[in-house]
């Protein structure tokens, strides 16, 4: 291999990044419904998406932690200038954050594409397994997928494919933090009525024990009065 | 008060240490009271305590190296306890107040060994961990259970509750014994950790080699050494299907190489703007090792013929790690960087600071720390990013790896050297580079690792040795871990222990496994603790102290100076033994007395007196000493000691007699020799174990069997002067010293250079530098070194 002739040179002057805008899938975990185990998960930091992603990173987390049985199987959450796009199938979520730009008619194809492999791969072993990211090696399964996707090229050609596709319009959208705050508000109106629920207990005893009290003092006037009554009986009338 | 600044001192110096604040030393017949009614254990702790006249005993050395102190723990307790392998401290007999330790004059540490490999650990997957719910503690052998339901943490004393999930144990199937559960029954153990323990999917193995192809590099032929190394160990080097590789070489501009699966053939790209390096392309550089591993090879067997004609003579080390760096950033994982001169181009460039003529010089040496921070920012840029950089220097020349080593240092990589390395006319080193590759390759390795240790309320931590990074207080970040790495800590006790009888210390280390594992390894380890002066001496642990001393004198040298350093070492011995004298126990009033347990302390601070990391008057290249200081912060125990003390051995005359007998293979038990000329004779052969090289002496009148029967040759005469190995022979001689050596190498990880040293050879003297006892034209022979000691006592 001689290096003059095989290799490439970049010269400072050219062109250096392609910034790339608008199509990136930054985050994709597979996670198992029932006890919101993450199963496998891969991710792509760069410099400009870094700081941000923590944030979105702990948000995924949360929103799977809420969802169940009762989730809608598709959806899309708004997150900013991201979006969450997941489908459940089976017990087991696929979820993937994407940037807002990004096609949702190729978001949801990569998903169920994903979502085909995984389940032959290791549908049947999903049930059984304990430790978190027991399949990490989809990874590279899903690196490379995602790669098809997003390389603008290839998406020409998976066109055609993702017209099958034709209910993506209707599915759900909504906002994130709407999503993630309902449970908070949820909680919140838990802990209210708790609160509440305390409180009255409280008042309850309150009163039982003022109740008492009062019924002493009665007790205790008509007692008094009545020794009086006896005294001067005695010592008046006598 | 003069006299206390002037006296360098490793130790905190109290001012008032002798002030009405100190109790009053116990007198004597206290003492002995105080021994008497230990009971059963005074009759060992009488032994360890037995007063010992440096002067004229001369045979210190025990016959086999000494195992370290048993704890006095009762029977149930020392059976649980740590490995001493895995965990030591320098007191096995924990001072209960900071007053008692400072009578003592001792350092208080511990010494961790904690990624070592081990053949046998209890692994528990369970999905809760229980832990303390104030101090976060594991729970461990040493936790006391109320009840059922509740049990008692060693460390803060909280009392938490046990789960539900506890009451079961796994490895008996039964229900209602937690304390029979494998985290109780076992001091070192490994948990499955939960995602709750992960700030990200665990991450594949990566590695990274950067390599240096400059004019000097391929000169010394390392390349080749290098790439026929990996080529043999590619399918063995630790990971899983996500594992990825990668390949940057360097001279004066930095080439990267496409791998990408599909490629008839690697294509390299080339980037000459090393003011400001970028990333070519940002998918196939670094690529998955199974799918390209054709490419890769490819790649490793064409690479050592592509430079063969370079002409560039330039390094552009700094910007090669920077390219590295961004590289790896995203994912993390380990860079080994193969460099052969001094960078001399675009950041971090370095100078040549070593003036020669100053290598044996007495007075001062300087240039001990790192000329820039330029290695140090990146390594904490690297630690932040999750990237291990572990450096191997391959270099005739000065190298500054004083600056290059920081690098490593604080992302807690490894560093190697291999001075004056060549592959034709080095043949011991590139045997020794060839070894080391082949462990270095295929070792555990954990990634994204932090280690956090934790100890009985009323001790704390302070300072912290080895290679890493310091995130808060007490956490270690370590962005690889390796099984061949120590650390040490010092600690001191801020309240006192009275009102407990045991003091616990506890290492958590978590690291993902190169199968993209989450696990979290846990080492207890329990020890008495004591009220007695007497007892505090009894416990010492001399191969630990040392050990830490070590490292505090390293430190020292390159805050303060050298010889600040070395008077630090000498003024721990003497005020040790001082402080051991004050104490009464001292019969008779001549002669240098030291607890037995404490004989070895003045041989063994002489022979850190001689390293090269410390040593003055004798020749030696600032990067040899700053290598071993290297080795001496982060090496761990066993090596140190092998390194500091070797081990000599007479094998020309081994007998049978009180060998070991392993699997039916005989394995002779030579008893150690002290390490002075006085011991060889011109009719022996002698076997000196120096840990990372072992030397064969051959004297000019050895037996003429010996040299035939296990070297092969004829007479002394027709030996080489350069033999490496010693060749397989038929012999029941050969095998009986083979069985010995290798038995030597049993428990070793990096396989030893091996040298079959002439008494005439030029290469003596590397094995005379050894012989610590013996006299040198600037230092001290053992019995002059007793002498000064006694005399600075005496003071």
């Amino acid at each position: 291999m001689q290096s003059n002739n095989r290799s490439l040179h970049f010269k400072p002057e050219r062109s250096r990044r392609v910034k790339t805008t608008g199509d990136m899938v930054l985050l994709t975990m597979i996670v198992r419904v029932a006890d919101s185990l993450p199963l496998a998960a891969s991710m792509q930091e760069d410099e400009q998406s870094g700081r941000d992603l923590q944030r979105h990173q702990s948000q995924a987390k949360q929103l799977c932690r809420k969802l169940n049985e009762q989730s809608p199987a598709r959806c899309t959450l708004e997150a900013g200038a991201m979006a969450f796009h997941y489908v459940i199938e089976k017990g087991v979520c696929y979820l993937a954050l994407c940037e807002a730009g990004f096609p949702k008619k190729l978001a949801f194809a990569y998903l169920e594409d994903l979502e085909g492999e995984f389940s032959e791969q290791y549908g049947t072993k999903v049930p059984s397994v304990s430790r978190p990211y027991s399949f990490i090696e989809f990874d590279t399964y899903i690196q490379k997928t995602k790669k098809s996707y997003i390389d603008s090229r290839a998406r020409r050609n998976l066109g055609s494919v993702n017209s099958e596709l034709h209910d993506v319009q209707r599915i759900m959208v909504a906002n994130i933090e709407e999503v993630l705050q309902r449970g908070e508000a949820l909680s919140a109106l838990d802990s209210k009525a708790s609160n509440l629920s305390s409180l009255s207990k409280k008042y309850r005893s309150d009163a039982k024990y003022l109740n008492t009290r009062s019924t002493y003092a009665k007790v205790a006037a008509g007692a008094v009065i009545f020794i009086t009554l006896i005294v001067y009986v005695r010592f008046w009338w006598l | 008060m003069r006299t206390v600044l002037n006296h360098t001192c490793l130790l905190p110096v109290h001012l008032n240490a002798r002030s009405p604040y100190s109790q009053p030393f116990p007198s004597l017949s206290e003492l002995s009271s105080a021994l008497g009614g230990l009971g059963g254990v005074s009759e060992l702790e009488a032994e360890t305590l037995r007063p010992v006249n440096l002067l004229q005993e001369r045979n210190i050395l025990p016959p086999k190296r000494a195992p370290p102190p048993e704890p006095n723990l009762s029977n149930d307790l020392r059976k649980v306890n740590c490995s001493p392998d895995t965990f030591r401290c320098t007191l096995t007999n924990i001072p209960q107040t900071q007053a008692l330790l400072n009578k003592a004059r001792l350092p208080l540490g511990l010494l961790l060994h904690p990624f070592r490999d081990l053949t046998q650990l209890p692994v528990i997957t369970s999905n809760t961990i229980v832990r303390c719910r104030s101090c976060r503690t594991y729970i461990n052998p040493f936790v006391s259970f109320l009840d059922q339901r509740r049990w008692k943490c060693n460390l803060c004393y909280r009392v938490n509750d046990v789960p539900d999930e506890f009451m079961y144990n796994p490895v008996t199937r039964s229900y209602g014994e937690p304390h029979k559960r494998p985290e109780v029954q076992n001091s070192t153990v490994e948990f499955i950790a939960s995602s709750d323990y992960m700030l990200r999917p665990p991450q594949p193995a990566v590695y990274l080699f950067l390599l240096d192809v400059s004019h000097n590099a391929v000169e010394s032929g390392y390349l080749n050494v290098f790439c026929q190394s990996l080529l043999d160990n590619l399918e063995k080097l630790p990971g899983d299907t996500r594992t990825h590789i990668g390949f940057v070489t360097f001279d004066s501009t930095v080439h990267f190489y496409n791998l990408q699966e599909g490629l008839s053939q690697p294509q390299m790209l080339v980037v000459s703007d090393i003011d400001d390096v970028f990333i070519p392309t940002h998918d196939s550089l670094l690529v998955n090792l199974k799918e390209s591993k054709e490419l890769v090879k490819d790649l490793l067997n064409a690479l050592p013929g592509m430079f063969t004609h370079t002409r560039e003579t330039q390094s552009a080390l700094g910007p090669a790690l920077q390219a590295a760096y961004k590289l790896m950033s995203p994912t993390g994982g380990r860079v080994t960087v193969f460099q052969t001169q001094l960078p001399t181009l675009g950041a971090g460039l370095l100078q040549s600071r070593e003036d020669p003529n100053l290598r044996s010089s007495t007075k001062n040496v300087l240039h001990l720390g790192p000329a820039t921070d330029f290695y140090k920012k990146l390594a904490l840029d690297c630690s932040g990013q999750q990237i291990g950089v572990d450096l191997f220097l391959l270099s005739s020349q000065y190298s500054d790896l004083a600056s290059l080593a920081c690098v490593s240092k604080y992302s807690a990589g490894s560093v190697f050297y291999y001075p004056s390395f060549h592959h034709i006319h080095n043949t011991a080193q590139k045997q020794k580079f060839q070894k080391d590759l082949q462990r270095y390759l295929t070792r555990k390795i954990g990634f994204e690792a932090v280690m956090r240790i934790r100890c009985t309320k009323g001790l704390s931590i302070h300072t912290f040795h080895g290679n890493f990074f310091v995130r808060s207080t007490d956490l270690l970040s370590l962005a690889n871990v390796n099984p061949d790495s120590g650390f040490a800590v010092q600690m001191s006790i801020e309240e006192s222990l009275a009102d407990t009888s045991l003091a616990c210390f506890q290492a958590a280390l978590l690291y993902t496994s190169s199968k993209g594992k989450r696990r979290i390894r846990v080492h207890t380890l329990c020890l008495p603790v004591v009220s007695q002066l007497s007892e505090v001496f009894a416990g010492a642990d001399i191969q630990a102290i040392s050990c830490l001393l070590a490292n505090m004198a390293i430190d020292r040298s390159i805050s303060s100076s050298l010889s600040d350093a070395r008077d630090a070492l000498v003024n721990a011995v003497v005020d040790c033994l001082t402080a051991y004298r004050a104490n009464g126990s001292n019969i008779q009033p001549s002669g240098l007395i030291a607890p037995a347990a404490l004989r070895l302390f003045p041989l063994y601070v002489l022979a850190l007196l001689k390293q090269k990391a410390l040593r003055t008057g004798t020749s030696t290249r600032l990067d040899e000493r700053v290598f071993s200081m290297c080795e001496l912060k982060s090496q761990p125990l066993q090596q140190i000691m092998r390194m500091v003390h070797p081990d000599l051995y007479r094998i020309d005359n081994m007998t049978e007699q009180a060998a070991l007998h392993l699997n039916d293979s005989v394995i002779p038990q030579p008893p150690l020799l002290q390490l002075t000329a006085e011991k060889l004779t011109r009719e022996g052969a002698f076997l000196l174990d120096c840990g990372s090289v072992m030397y064969l002496w051959v004297g000019k009148c050895c037996n003429e069997t010996f040299i035939r029967d296990v070297l092969g040759f004829q007479n002394y005469a027709s030996l080489p002067s350069n033999m490496t190995e010693i060749p397989e022979l038929q012999t029941t001689y050969s095998e009986r010293t083979r069985a010995f050596i290798s038995w030597l190498l049993e428990s070793r990880t990096f396989l030893p250079a091996f040298h079959v040293v002439k008494d005439d050879a030029s290469t003596k003297t590397s094995f005379f530098q050894h012989l610590v006892e013996d006299r040198t034209e600037s230092a001290f022979s053992y019995y002059e070194f007793l002498l000064h000691i006694q005399q600075q006592m005496s003071k």
